[in-house]
């Protein structure tokens, strides 16, 4: 498994194998948009409880605005 | 843990689609672009290509994938029959992302008094589409007449 990815396709591709997709902006920036199915932890509160939510036995696709 | 470097904002200028408030409270301009804008490639000649554009003032010179060249107004479009739209191409035409809202264009094309079509790449310059000025003020009163329902 990458440990990046940089294609549209890729993303699609994980996505169909069951990778979670999160979003580590703040609230109000994923409440404004986010990619579909994606959830919401942000980096600031990324810790062991926060990150419970996630399924392990499952890939983890992170992003963030931009390549910045 | 797998990083999607370039982030959300490539995602959308691949107009790829997107949740929120910006889903359900804007119009991004790749949503209303007109993907049937007549194309055509560098050596076809303008005579050939006006069964292709009629009822069109713009024809966008395109490669075999979509990446935009140059742009033939009705000035070229009107002009040598036997001129390719290489020699007669506007060049390097300014292009819009489809995650610009239609506001955001709209002033744009405002500030710039455009009054043509304004055309809409992904990130790597493939032809979206293109808005004109008239569908870009119309879809965005429509749009601010429907909110204030």
């Amino acid at each position: 498994m990458p440990s990046e990815v940089f294609l549209v396709s890729d993303v699609k591709r994980l996505l169909q194998q069951r990778a979670q997709l999160v979003d580590v902006l703040s609230e109000d920036e994923y409440e404004h948009d986010h990619l579909p199915g994606a959830i919401n932890i942000p980096l600031k509160r990324l810790d062991a409880t926060t990150a419970a939510r996630l399924d392990r036995a499952r890939p983890v696709l992170v992003y963030c605005n931009d390549f910045g | 843990m797998i990083d999607y470097r370039p982030g959300k904002v490539a995602w959308y200028e691949e107009n790829e689609p997107r949740e929120g408030k910006a889903a359900t409270d804007e119009t991004w301009i790749g949503d209303v672009a007109d993907s049937e804008v007549p194309t055509c490639g560098l050596k076809e000649r303008i005579g050939d290509l006006r069964r292709r554009t009629t009822g069109w003032d713009t024809c966008v010179v395109v490669t075999p994938e979509r990446v935009v060249l140059g742009l033939l107004r009705k000035k070229e479009l009107e002009g040598d029959p036997n001129a390719t739209a290489e020699q007669v191409m506007r060049p390097g035409p300014k292009t819009f992302r489809p995650n610009v809202t239609l506001e955001e264009l709209l002033k744009s094309m405002r500030e710039h008094d455009i009054q043509t079509n304004s055309l809409v790449t992904t990130g790597d310059g493939r032809l979206l589409g293109v808005i004109s000025r008239a569908d870009a003020e119309a879809t965005l009163a429509h749009d601010t007449a429907q909110a204030a329902t």
